[in-house]
């Protein structure tokens, strides 16, 4: 299956720490699991900004959605979520279940 | 009507995207449709592979039976899980969409994509199968 994954936590002295998650192919029910376990993961570094890095990724079914739905509520209200660069029918997916404007798209983070 | 056959499994998934793909392409579906309706299988193939066959333990096949005439692509999933409606259950509403991520249902978002990016989707039981039949309409300007 083609979906792949990779994360980093940093320290940004003034806004607090950054997880960035790289996804690249397909995010489907099963590699929904590995980006829930990512996600776990940068969840015990209690982020500020979680950023996703989303040009690679070409397809995202409503498991993915749930992820994001889980992030939230894992790592708190106050977290901020940034989708860089998604694809056009991905932003449509999040458009069409109402989660487009709980996310901050960006062509690049920090812009 | 061309038929491929599926066994129930996970990694079968992942096949039938690409399957549903090679088949909207030879039906000229333009790139927003052929997405929809992968999105779509996909969805409703995740769950009858983790509802219909995972979770009570069964095995069996998802058979993807696909048509075409000139105005519409029809691609039917036949499957012998126990019957499952998944127009049965409530969709959420303008209501749930709107809530803020931290108080969202995490259920019921699939089949939300599933009806909202095709033509038409519906359900049938016909004997021991479930049928969920997906079609395209061709020709859209997108």
């Amino acid at each position: 299956m083609s979906f792949s994954i990779k994360s980093d936590v940093k320290d940004a002295p003034e806004s607090g720490k950054v997880a960035t998650i790289y996804l690249e192919g397909e995010l489907d029910s099963l590699s929904a699991r590995l980006f829930q376990k990512e996600i776990e993961k940068v969840a015990i570094e209690s982020p500020k900004d979680l950023v996703l890095d989303m040009e690679k990724l070409t397809f995202m079914a409503s498991a993915g959605l749930r992820v994001l739905i889980f992030s939230k509520q894992k790592i708190g209200p106050s977290l901020n979520i940034f989708l860089v660069k998604p694809q056009q029918p991905i932003v449509d997916t999040l458009e069409h279940t109402g989660l487009l404007h709980s996310v901050t798209v960006v062509e690049k983070y920090p812009a | 009507m061309n038929s491929k056959t599926f066994p129930g499994t996970v990694e079968s998934i992942d096949l039938i995207r690409h399957y549903i793909s090679e088949i909207a392409q030879s039906a000229g579906l333009d790139k927003k449709s052929s997405y929809n309706l992968k999105l779509a299988a996909d969805e409703i193939a995740t769950n009858i592979v983790l509802y219909g066959y995972e979770e009570p333990g069964l095995e069996g096949n998802i058979e993807v039976l696909d048509e075409q005439t000139e105005e519409a692509l029809t691609v039917i999933f036949e499957d012998t899980s126990a019957p499952f409606d998944p127009l049965a259950r409530e969709l959420p509403d303008e209501e749930d969409l709107t809530k803020p991520l931290e108080e969202r249902q995490i259920g019921g978002l699939g089949i939300f994509l599933t009806v909202k990016g095709v033509d038409d989707f519906s359900y049938e039981r016909v004997g021991e199968k479930n049928r969920n039949i997906f079609k395209m309409l061709k020709g859209r300007v997108s």
